[in-house]
């Protein structure tokens, strides 16, 4: 199955490369002295590298249902760290290149150039437009340590004014207008749905039940209280308690994969205690309400209806497998057979497990095996090849912890299985 | 490495150039402005007026005078609005580049590479005699005097900068220009010019008094002067324009220079052909 190019990509890829065609006519070749091509070498990377900024800014949008152009919100977070990244190192070429150019004139020129008087008000937008990247992006590329989550995301709203800043720059010294309207509106606009629109358009839900599933694991049942969301299996949202009794996180909003099936009247989340928020989460109480915004991902999104299916799950990573297994048990889902493996610490550890087998004996399409790690070890090919002998022709999902994962990938390319048949969605970092 | 390294390491590269630029530059000497000033060109309204063309166009800006006949087709807005300015005082256009936007600092470090003078009022008077004397001591033909005070100051042969700022960046082709004096055109040069470097340097005319220097035998009495001028064209090639210079330290340029100084034709004709094949532009694209 091919994975290039996503249509999201294409766009993103058309929009990034807007500003510099329109602005490309006029700035000359790459040729001629130095002064001429560092010239050329600073504003292309100038040009790109605001594109690049305001595009970041335009994909966190995380408007629901827009990040599946783009394989999934995971990957999308990838994107937006990706393109980061690429616009804080182009945005210092920039700089260095436009102060380099102007040595050949004169040492004064470079320096007047970088630093002239206040008056040239616009190279100095540019300088404040990279101090606030500096303020946000030294957290986040782990500059002086990791600050705490909510901090860090607190600190990234600093973006909004880079972009602001880097904006005004470009529209004082462009030559072109109007690409920088398009791409500043995307980016401004995508952060003012972020903080503005979005927390408004969040489904109210109440909590029927938490359900202890092991030690330090819970699914809690919401009840929608308006119309709730629409999901498929395997799915994940945000979800904001606001229990007032919370030791932690309440309000914060944090992902987690649903495990209900689509047609069911209540959305089920399990939940794993592993960190403040999640460990708050254990006990909170019932009947108090969650904001949920959603749903997002595609984790079952690339179907492949003629190729049976091979489902690897690991700890608290087995929710979305629950989801697509219960959807399986209404009937709905995909239509070949899958092969569900649960890798587990132990049976204790193997929560919903109970829930699988249940599925698995009422339904023929669906095979349920389990795989305990302090009894067998890691998970073996042998062992696979055991229990599904044509697993590697199988259409094939991961959810795990990540050195699972990482073991897992080994081991099926081992097998010759290829990277584009093995589908994982992590979002540690979300 | 990992992408918060690269990050990092690429943060304090940019931090630790700059800073390195910015040093350097508040450690070198800093009295070059007013050393500028002493080295221009004095520049009357008059003959300013006359440069108001594409095909020649000064401008005076905050006192100085700008050739930037070379840098017309670059400008990024329509001609008509630069040419507008030619032969003027443009200070304010300069300044209000739109109004209230000044050009940047950048334009203004381009700027000061076509400088060629400062603009001095209707009696001619340059500001500072001194500094006037010293450039005219070096252009005028006549100038043999110079060799007292050569070593007190930076000769103008070899003032790189001063070259430049004469010179501005002149295009690539292939250049003609010729140098008259009393009626009869003496040196008629041909060269090209490749990214600043002179090559196929020519005379297409060399005479004094009737005598066509090219066509004298080898008997000739003034044989060797025809050689030296070959020197001359030889010692340029494959030097950066602003060797041009040296031709008014011919010795630079060719040996045996006893006979060559006594003789009616002179570095500096030669030197002025080249400048007036710079005036003229580009004779033929390369």
């Amino acid at each position: 199955m091919r994975r290039w190019p996503r249509p999201g990509d294409t766009a993103l890829v058309v929009l990034l490369l807007l500003p510099l065609a329109v602005a490309l006519p006029r700035l000359g070749g790459l040729a001629g002295p130095p002064e001429l091509w560092l010239t050329w070498v600073g504003r292309v990377t100038g040009i790109l590298g605001l594109a690049l900024m305001l595009l970041a800014g335009a994909v966190s949008c995380r408007v629901p249902g827009l990040d599946r152009p783009f394989g999934g919100l995971a990957r999308l977070w990838r994107l937006h760290h990706g393109l980061g990244f690429a616009a804080f190192i182009l945005v210092m070429l920039h700089a260095l290149a436009l102060g380099l150019a102007a040595v050949p004139a004169s040492l004064d020129a470079a320096v007047a150039t970088l630093f002239p008087p206040l008056s040239h008000g616009a190279v100095w937008l540019g300088w404040l437009a990279w101090a606030a990247l500096v303020v946000f992006l030294a957290p986040t590329f782990d500059f002086f340590g990791q600050p705490h989550y909510q901090r860090w995301k607190r600190l990234h709203l600093v973006s909004a004014a880079a972009l602001l800043l880097g904006l005004w720059h470009a529209l004082l010294l462009a030559g072109e207008a109007w690409p920088w309207w398009l791409l500043g509106l995307a980016g401004l606009g995508a952060i003012a749905w972020r903080k503005g629109v979005a927390p408004r358009r969040r489904h109210a839900y109440r909590i029927e039940a938490v359900e202890p599933l092991a030690r330090g694991v819970v699914e809690l049942v919401l009840r929608p209280e308006g119309s709730g969301i629409r999901h498929e299996a395997g799915q994940f949202v945000y979800l904001s308690p606001l229990d007032e009794s919370l030791a932690n996180g309440r309000g914060e909003e944090h992902p987690y994969t649903i495990a209900s099936a689509p047609s069911d009247g209540r959305l089920r989340i399990g939940i794993k205690d592993l960190g403040d928020a999640s460990h708050a989460l254990q006990t909170v109480a019932p009947e108090s309400r969650v904001l949920i915004e959603g749903p997002h991902g595609e984790f079952f999104g690339r179907r492949f209806p003629e190729r049976d299916m091979l489902w690897l799950g690991g700890g608290i990573g087995i929710t979305p497998f629950v989801g697509g297994a219960r959807d399986l048990a209404t009937g709905a889902g995909p239509g070949g057979h899958v092969h569900l493996f649960y890798l587990a610490h132990d049976e204790s550890r193997a929560y919903y497990g109970q829930d699988l087998e249940a599925i698995a004996e009422r339904h023929a399409g669906f095979t349920f095996t389990t795989h305990f790690y302090r009894d067998l070890g890691p998970l073996t090919e042998t062992f696979l090849r055991e229990h599904c002998p044509d697993f590697t022709e199988r259409e094939i999902y991961l959810c795990g912890p990540p050195a699972m994962n990482a073991h897992l990938q080994r081991l099926l390319a081992g097998q010759g299985v290829p990277a584009s048949r093995i589908h994982s969605e992590v979002f540690d970092f979300l | 490495m990992s992408m918060n390294k690269i990050a990092y390491s690429m943060f304090i590269a940019f931090v630790a150039s700059l800073g390195t630029l910015v040093s350097i530059q508040a450690l070198s000497s800093s009295e070059r402005d007013a050393a500028d000033d002493d080295a221009l060109d004095p520049i009357t309204p008059e003959a300013l007026a006359e440069h108001d063309g594409a095909e020649s166009c000064w401008k005076a800006i905050d006192g100085r005078v700008y050739d930037i006949t070379d840098y017309l087709p670059h400008h990024p807005t329509p001609e008509a609005v630069i040419l507008e300015w030619c032969g003027k005082e443009a200070s304010e256009a300069w300044h209000n580049k739109r109004p209230g936007v000044p050009h940047s600092p950048r334009a203004e470090g381009m700027l000061e590479s076509y400088l060629i003078g400062r603009l001095v009022d209707e009696a001619g008077e340059p500001v500072e005699p001194e500094a006037a004397a010293r450039i005219d001591e070096s252009t005028d033909e006549a100038g043999n005097g110079e060799a007292a005070d050569a070593t007190a100051r930076l000769s103008p042969a070899e003032d790189e900068r001063l070259h430049r700022a004469l010179l501005g960046l002149p295009l690539d082709g292939r250049y003609r220009g010729v140098f008259g004096d009393g009626g009869e055109m003496q040196v008629n040069v041909q060269f090209d010019l490749r990214d600043g470097v002179l090559s196929n340097v020519s005379y297409r005319h060399l005479a004094y008094r009737g005598v066509d220097y090219r066509a004298l035998d080898e008997e000739d009495d003034l044989y060797p002067v025809w050689v030296q001028h070959q020197r001359l064209a030889e010692g340029l090639e494959g030097q950066p324009l602003t060797a041009i210079f040296a031709l008014h330290e011919p010795e630079r340029l060719a040996e045996d220079i006893d006979g060559y100084s006594g003789a009616t034709l002179r570095g500096n004709k030669v030197h002025s052909a080249f400048r007036d094949a710079l005036n003229r532009g580009v004779y033929s694209w390369p």
